[in-house]
C-alpha cells in the first residue's frame, strides 16, 4: 500500500504538470483527468474513502464534464495553440521561479516537521455524523454558495436578450452579429442544463437531506427553467 | 500504514505550487481555471492529510471545498462563454484594456 | 438553547432566508420593483433584528459552534446590512435604464451580505473560507453584471482569478495550521500559540498563507493589484458594495486574526505584528502615490481605499493587548469608511445616466455650476475620505491615530499623518474640478468624453438615489458629530 501511495502521487505530479505545459486544451483536461484520478488512489490509500469517491465522481465527473462542454462549445481551434505557443520565455522563467521558491519553502516545512503517520482513516459514516451535527450549519453555507454560483452563471451564462441585443451593442460589427448570435444561443441554453446537472449531482452528493428543505435544491430551479 | 504525514502534505504542497505556476504561465482562461482546481484540489487533499489521524473532519473540510470548486467553476466558466462572445478569444491579455 | 440559537443567528438567517424566498417570487413573476423593494425591506429587517440578538449568545448551542456571535460580529453585522441596504438603493436607479435583467442582482447582494456576515463571525476554518467563498463567488458575478460592457467582464475576470488564487493559499495556509495545531477552531489555535507550540515554522507558513490571502481581500498594498480594476470595471453599485460590505467583513476577520495571532510565541506574534506593518505602512503610501495622478473616479476611489485599509490596520497592530479602545477603533473606522465610500460612489451613481458612468474626473468639471447640491454632497463625501473634521472619516482617522500613539506606534503613526498630507492633495485636485467654472468650447477635448454638460443635467428620474444620499450625508454629520457608536462594548 505504501508503494501505492508515492506511485500515483508521482504519476499525479507528472500529470500535473503536464496540464499546466500543454499548449492543446483538451490534452490538458485529460492529464487533469489523470491528475484527479491519481489524487483520488492517493485519498484512497490515506483511508479516505469517501473523499476519494467524491474525487472521483464530483471532480473527475461533475466538473470535467462543465470544461468539456466549455470547451466543445467554443470548437477551438489551432488558433489557440498557436497563439499559445508564441509568448514564453520570460514568463515562464518568472513564473517558475516563484512557484519554486513557494514550493522550496513548503517543502522545508514539512521536512521541518514531518508530523504524525497517518492514521486508520475514517468510515463515511464518521464524516456523516459530523456533517449532520456539529457541521450542519457549514452545510447550509455550503448550499448557500451552491446557489450564488448558480445564480451568478445563470446570469452570466444567459443568451443574450432580445432588449439587450438592440439596446447596446458597443462592439462587434452588425456584420458578424447574425451569423454569431445564433451559435451562443443554443449552446448558452446546454451549458445551463450542464451547469444543473453538475449542482444536482453535487447536492445528492452530500447535501440531500440538508435540514430546511435543501435551499440549493429546491430554489434555484424554477428561475433556471424559466423563459428569458 | 507507514506513511509519514508530512510525505502527502509535500504531495499537496508540489500540486500547489504547479497550480500556481499555470495560473501566473498560462494565457488562456480556461486553463487558468484548471489551474485553479489544481490549487483548491491540493488545499482539498492537504485537509485530509491533516486530518486522517484525528478523526474525520479533515474529510467535512474537503467536501466543503468540493462545494466551493463546483460553485467557482461554474460562474467561472460563464464568464469564460462571456469572454469568448465579446473578444472571441480565450486569452485572457485580450481583456486587458483597464491600465493606471 | 436551540431558540437562543436561532435567536442569535437571527439577521443572518433573515437575509440568506429572504434570498431564497426573492430566488423563488422571481421564478414566478419577474418584477424589478419587487426585488428592489424586497431586498430593501429584508435587509432593513436584518440590521433590525441586530440590537435584539445583542450582546450575542455564547457559543454554546450545538449550532453555535462554528461561529461566535459576539458583541464584535454584530456591531459589523449592523455596517455591512446597512451598506448592503444603501447598496441595493442605489441599484435601483442604476439599474432601471440599462437593458441588463436586474433582479439577480439583488440575490446576489442578499448572499454576499451573508457571506461577509459569516466571515465578521467566523470562529472555525469551515466558516472562515465559506463566508469568505460565498461573498467572493457573488462578487465576481455581480463584478461582471454589465454582461453588455467588455470592462465588466474584465473586471469579473481579474477578480475570479485573483479571488480564486488567494482563496487557494488561504485554503493551504489553513490545513496547515490544522495539520500542525490539531485545531480546527480559530480560538482553539490560541492554545497552541500560546503554549510556544513546537512547530512554530509550520505556524509561520500557514499564518504567512492566510495573511496573504487576507491581505488580497482588503486590498493591502502587494496585493492590491486587482483593487481598481474591479472598481472601475465594476457597475458602481458594486464597486461601493466592494468597497463597503467586502471590506468590513475581511477585516472583522482580520482582527479576530490578529488577536489570536498577536497573543502567540514571541516568534509568532513578532512575525505576525512586522508583517502588518509592512503591509500597513506600504498601503499607505502605494495607496495615495498612485492615486495623485489618477485622472479616473473609480480608480482614484479604488486606491483611496487602499491607502484606508492601510490606515485601519495601525489599530489593528496593538490588538495584541486586546484593549476595548483599539477594536473600537477599528470598528468605526470601518464604519465612516463605509459610509463615505457609499456616498462617494452614490455621487457616481447619481451623476450617470442612460448607463454611462461619469468616471473621467473631467466629467464632472464645474459640477457645482449645474448641479450644486449633488456637488455639495459629493465635497462632503470627499472630505470625509480625506478627514476633515466635522466628518464621520476625521473621527475614525482620529481614533485610529489615537490608538497608534497610545501604543507608541511612533512609525506608522507618523506615516499615517504624512499619507493625510498626501491624500488631502487628490482629494482637494477633485474637489477643485467640481467647483470650476466649465470653459465653453474647449478644442482640445475629445469626443470621448461626450459633453458632460448633457451628461450631468439634474434628472427627476433619480429621487431615490439623491434620498439615499441624504441619509448618507446625515450619518455622515451625525457619525462626525456624535461618536455614540464609538463606545460600544467590544
Amino acid at each position: 500500500m505504501t508503494s501505492v501511495f508515492y506511485i500515483s502521487s508521482g504519476i499525479a505530479v507528472l500529470a500535473t504538470l503536464l496540464v499546466v505545459t500543454r499548449t492543446n486544451i483538451v490534452h490538458a483536461l485529460l492529464f487533469l483527468i489523470v491528475s484527479l484520478l491519481a489524487v483520488a488512489v492517493d485519498l484512497f490509500v490515506l483511508g479516505a474513502q469517501l473523499a476519494a469517491a467524491l474525487e472521483v465522481i464530483i471532480y473527475a465527473g461533475a466538473i470535467m464534464v462543465l470544461f468539456i462542454f466549455v470547451i466543445m462549445m467554443m470548437n477551438l481551434g489551432k488558433a489557440e495553440q498557436e497563439a499559445n505557443r508564441h509568448r514564453r520565455s520570460p514568463a515562464w522563467l518568472a513564473a517558475g521561479v516563484l512557484s519554486a521558491v513557494l514550493l522550496a519553502e513548503l517543502i522545508y516545512v514539512m521536512v521541518a516537521n514531518p508530523g504524525p503517520p497517518v492514521g486508520p482513516g475514517n468510515d463515511p459514516r464518521e464524516v456523516a455524523k459530523l456533517l449532520y451535527g456539529p457541521y450542519v450549519l457549514a452545510v447550509e453555507l455550503a448550499s448557500l454558495l451552491l446557489l450564488s454560483g448558480l445564480v451568478g452563471a445563470y446570469h452570466l451564462g444567459r443568451p443574450e436578450q432580445s432588449r439587450a441585443g438592440t439596446a447596446r451593442r458597443l462592439d462587434g460589427s452588425p456584420a458578424d452579429s447574425s451569423s454569431g448570435s445564433a451559435r451562443p444561443t443554443g449552446l448558452g441554453r446546454a451549458e445551463r442544463k450542464t451547469q444543473l446537472g453538475a449542482v444536482v449531482a453535487e447536492s445528492s452528493g452530500h447535501d440531500s437531506a440538508a435540514i430546511g428543505g435543501s435551499n440549493a435544491g429546491s430554489g434555484p430551479v424554477p428561475t433556471q427553467e424559466e423563459p428569458s | 500504514m507507514n506513511i509519514p504525514a508530512g510525505h502527502v502534505m509535500i504531495v499537496a504542497a508540489v500540486l500547489l505550487a504547479t497550480g500556481l505556476f499555470g495560473v501566473i504561465v498560462r494565457r488562456n482562461i480556461v486553463l487558468v481555471l484548471m489551474s485553479l482546481e489544481i490549487m483548491l484540489n491540493a488545499a482539498a487533499l492537504a485537509f485530509v492529510a491533516g486530518g486522517s489521524a484525528r478523526g474525520a473532519d479533515g474529510q467535512v473540510m474537503f467536501l466543503l471545498i468540493l462545494t466551493l470548486a463546483a460553485a467557482e467553476v461554474s460562474v467561472g466558466l460563464a464568464l469564460v462563454l462571456q469572454l469568448y462572445r465579446r473578444f472571441k478569444t480565450l486569452d485572457v491579455s485580450a481583456a486587458a484594456s483597464m491600465k493606471g | 438553547m436551540m431558540t437562543r440559537d436561532l435567536l442569535a443567528l437571527g439577521p443572518m438567517l433573515i437575509t440568506a432566508g429572504g434570498a431564497v424566498v426573492l430566488l423563488l417570487a422571481l421564478a414566478v413573476c419577474r418584477s424589478h420593483a419587487f426585488a428592489s423593494a424586497w431586498s430593501v425591506l429584508v435587509l432593513a429587517a436584518a440590521l433590525a433584528a441586530i440590537p435584539m440578538t445583542w450582546p450575542g449568545a455564547p457559543a454554546s448551542g450545538d449550532l453555535l459552534n462554528l461561529l461566535a456571535i459576539d458583541s464584535w460580529a454584530l456591531a459589523f453585522w449592523g455596517i455591512i446590512f446597512g451598506s448592503a441596504l444603501v447598496v441595493c438603493l442605489l441599484g435601483f436607479e442604476y439599474f432601471r435604464p440599462l437593458a441588463v435583467q436586474a433582479e439577480e442582482f439583488y440575490v446576489l447582494v442578499l448572499l454576499s451580505a451573508t457571506g461577509a456576515a459569516v466571515l465578521a463571525a467566523a470562529d472555525h476554518f469551515a466558516t472562515v473560507f465559506l463566508g469568505l467563498e460565498l461573498l467572493s463567488v457573488s462578487l465576481f458575478a455581480l463584478a461582471a453584471y454589465r454582461r453588455d460592457q467588455a470592462i465588466s467582464i474584465e473586471a469579473g475576470i481579474k477578480y475570479l482569478v485573483l479571488a480564486g488564487t488567494s482563496s487557494a493559499l488561504l485554503l493551504f495556509g489553513l490545513a496547515l495550521l490544522y495539520f500542525h495545531t490539531a485545531s480546527l477552531r480559530l480560538s482553539g489555535l490560541a492554545g497552541p500559540l500560546l503554549a510556544g507550540h513546537p512547530d512554530t515554522i509550520a505556524l509561520y507558513a500557514g499564518i504567512a498563507l492566510v495573511l496573504v490571502a487576507m491581505g488580497f481581500k482588503l486590498g493591502l498594498a502587494p496585493m492590491h493589484v486587482w483593487t481598481p480594476d474591479v472598481y472601475q470595471g465594476s457597475p458602481a453599485p458594486v464597486s461601493a458594495l466592494v468597497g463597503s460590505v467586502s471590506k468590513a467583513g475581511a477585516m472583522a476577520f482580520m482582527v479576530r486574526l490578529a488577536g489570536v495571532t498577536l497573543t502567540g510565541t514571541p516568534g509568532v506574534r513578532n512575525g505576525v505584528f512586522y508583517g502588518l506593518l509592512v503591509l500597513a505602512i506600504a498601503s499607505m503610501f502605494t495607496g495615495n502615490l498612485l492615486a495623485l495622478r489618477q485622472p479616473n473616479i473609480k480608480r482614484l476611489l479604488a486606491y483611496s481605499s487602499i491607502a484606508h485599509m492601510g490606515y485601519c490596520l495601525l489599530a489593528v497592530l496593538p490588538m495584541a493587548a486586546g484593549a476595548a479602545l483599539d477594536r473600537q477603533a477599528v470598528f468605526y473606522y470601518m464604519l465612516a469608511h463605509a459610509v463615505s465610500i457609499l456616498g462617494a460612489f452614490g455621487c457616481v451613481c447619481a451623476a450617470s445616466e442612460n448607463g454611462r458612468e461619469a468616471q473621467h474626473v473631467e466629467d464632472y468639471r464645474g459640477l457645482a455650476w449645474r448641479r450644486p447640491v449633488l456637488a455639495g454632497v459629493f465635497s462632503l463625501m470627499l472630505l470625509s475620505l480625506a478627514g476633515i473634521p466635522l466628518t464621520a472619516g476625521f473621527l475614525g482617522k482620529f481614533y485610529v491615530l489615537a490608538s497608534g500613539v497610545r501604543n507608541a506606534l511612533w512609525l506608522p503613526a507618523v506615516c499615517l499623518v504624512i499619507n493625510s498630507g498626501i491624500g488631502l492633495f487628490y482629494y482637494l485636485r477633485v474637489l477643485g474640478t467640481l467647483y470650476q467654472r466649465e470653459e465653453a468650447e474647449s478644442p482640445d477635448q475629445f469626443a470621448t468624453s461626450t459633453a458632460p454638460s448633457a451628461l450631468l443635467q439634474p434628472s427627476p428620474q433619480l429621487l431615490l438615489t439623491h434620498l439615499t444620499l441624504a441619509a448618507l450625508v446625515v450619518l455622515l454629520i451625525y457619525f462626525g458629530l456624535m461618536p455614540a457608536l464609538a463606545s460600544l462594548p467590544m
